[in-house]
């Protein structure tokens, strides 16, 4: 992966020197390296096929940070992926401020903290799995980083710990409903996260909304019948042409994303003593356009550490809500519909600050794009290291 | 590789049985001005992992770590925190990538840290008994 010639390597050089200079200077990185193969093409699982590949999983990441004052710190992330042909990207951004002791203030571009992992997402070494359960962690790419401001207020009542986390920002990412990528706006886009412990139970409940407005899209679904049939004749992308079709049935103000609102809730229970932990999540997300299906999701997780070695056993389902009649039939072209999962992994801890994890995810798609599908294995292993 | 993977398993081997022999009883201490007179566990643990910033009084409570490899904060970690080196790593590396914490830093030796704490009463440490004296209170013993 090095001999990439990744732009980090730069970047790391750079610090490098620049660190015996300023020793408030905070340099942190994580690493992870992982292979994976999938035992049947017709399914699809985390973009793996059946020929072992390397870039799925794999990730770098540089984090700096400097303490400008008492109160006020910055802090940059910059991460290359192999899915991305490790193109470094800026996926945090942020100046924290702090009001007092117990509430922060961070400025700038965040992550959206829509699911429990959401903090450390690409953070192998942070988690069990080889990433996390995509059937529930795979639904809102094109949602996941944040222009804006958070709020974030710690409190203890009794043996209670606390925080609440509210948010409040933009963002203009792209979609790709169907393999062809519109440009999408968020506007508005904002949330709220409870997070709660005491002593062995932990619980994290979020509501997050944004409204969304896509041009590309919208030119589509309210062109004349004229321009629809001359889209329909030479469709510029698979996408494009079932836009068309939609708008030229009738329903194109079912489909257009003008200001569209997208709701998104979570609730997880976490349960840990001693060599044993335990996570279940759900998420539900529910969109007025048609555009995009409703769904719900959960994770239900269990591990126990033998020493440096952690065993996990991981369920989780995924099931959309298609719209009616017709609206459904066409929803059909660019959906799954229904799938679940069972990941059995065991990481092994050979050092303070680097994992070896291996893994076998079981994925039933039970219906895909309407139709009955396949079933498939997925073998994955990884290295994750932080430093 | 192999090889750094084996000078470091014998120094964690070593820092385990020199801790063994040694036997030392190790004392959560504050500055003899912090008015708290003694610390659960829980609230030890909910203080080193960041989980409260307060002592039970109210007043800020500020944790300090030993360097790493040390007898006494392998001992602290192990019974008052119940977490191994690699699950501590583990769980920092969930706080320090979205700024929403840092570990207690590292603050030296059993003696370096009671002079730290000594000095300030928002500050909470763990040295091994034989080097507590009159400027620290002693405020949770294992």
């Amino acid at each position: 992966m090095l001999s990439r010639k990744s732009p980090l390597l730069a970047a790391v050089m750079l610090t490098g020197s620049q660190m015996a200079f300023a020793n408030d200077l905070n340099i942190n990185g994580f690493m992870s390296v992982g292979a994976g193969v999938l035992s049947n093409n017709d399914v699809r699982a985390a973009g793996y096929d059946d020929d072992v590949s390397f870039d799925q999983d794999t990730v770098v990441a540089l984090q700096v940070s400097k303490q400008i004052n008492e109160s006020t710190s910055a802090t940059t992330q910059f991460i290359a992926r192999g899915s991305e042909d490790f193109d470094t990207e800026n996926s945090w951004a942020y100046i924290t401020y702090s009001i007092n002791e117990n509430t922060d203030i961070r400025l700038g571009r965040l992550r959206s903290p829509f699911f429990y992992y959401s903090d450390f997402l690409e953070v192998g070494y942070a988690y069990n799995w080889v990433r996390p359960p995509e059937e529930v962690y795979g639904r809102l790419d094109s949602f996941s980083s944040v222009n804006g401001f958070d709020l974030t207020h710690s409190f203890s009542v009794g043996n209670t710990d606390g925080s609440v986390q509210f948010y409040y920002g933009r963002s203009n990412e792209t979609i790709d409903p169907s393999g062809d990528s519109f440009d999408v706006e968020l506007k508005n886009f904002t949330g709220v996260v409870l997070n709660l412990n005491n002593g062995n139970w932990g619980s994290r409940l979020s509501y997050h909304q944004t409204d969304a407005t896509a041009d590309d899209v919208n030119d589509i679904t309210s062109a004349s019948d004229a321009e629809l049939n001359e889209i329909i004749n030479s469709p510029s992308s698979d996408a494009v042409e079932l836009l068309a079709r939609v708008a030229q049935a009738g329903f194109g103000d079912d489909f257009s994303l003008d200001e569209s609102t997208a709701k998104f809730v979570e609730a997880a229970v976490t349960y840990e003593k001693g060599d044993y932990f335990m996570i279940a999540e759900w998420t539900m997300l529910d969109y007025d356009s048609e555009l995009f299906v409703d769904d719900s999701a959960y994770l239900i997780s269990a591990a126990k550490r033998f020493n440096d070695t952690v065993v996990h056993l991981t369920y989780t389902a995924h099931e959309d809500e298609k719209g009616s009649g017709i609206i459904g039939e066409f929803q059909n072209d660019f959906i799954r519909d229904k799938e679940e999962s069972i990941t059995l992994g065991a990481r092994f801890d050979y050092d303070a600050g680097t994992a070896f994890k291996v893994e076998a995810q079981y994925i039933d798609e039970e219906l895909r794009n309407g139709q009955d599908s396949e079933s498939a294995m997925l073998y994955s292993v990884a290295v994750d290291v932080v430093f | 590789m192999k090889k750094l993977m084996i000078i470091l398993k014998t120094m964690t081997l070593a820092s385990v049985f020199s801790a063994a022999l040694a036997q030392a009883e190790v004392a959560v201490i504050v500055s003899a001005n912090n008015a708290n007179a003694s610390l659960d566990q829980d609230t030890i643990s909910r203080i080193f992992l960041g989980k409260t910033k307060n002592f039970p009084d109210g007043s800020q409570a500020v944790p300090v770590d030993q360097d790493a490899g040390s007898a006494s904060r392998e001992s602290f970690n192990g019974t008052v925190l119940g977490k191994s080196s690699s699950q501590l790593k583990a769980y920092w590396s969930r706080l320090i990538f979205t700024g929403k914490g840092t570990p207690p830093k590292e603050s030296g030796d059993d003696a370096a840290v009671k002079n730290l704490v000594a000095q300030n009463p928002n500050l909470v440490g763990y040295v091994d008994s034989s080097v507590v004296d009159g400027s620290v209170k002693v405020v949770y013993k294992f």
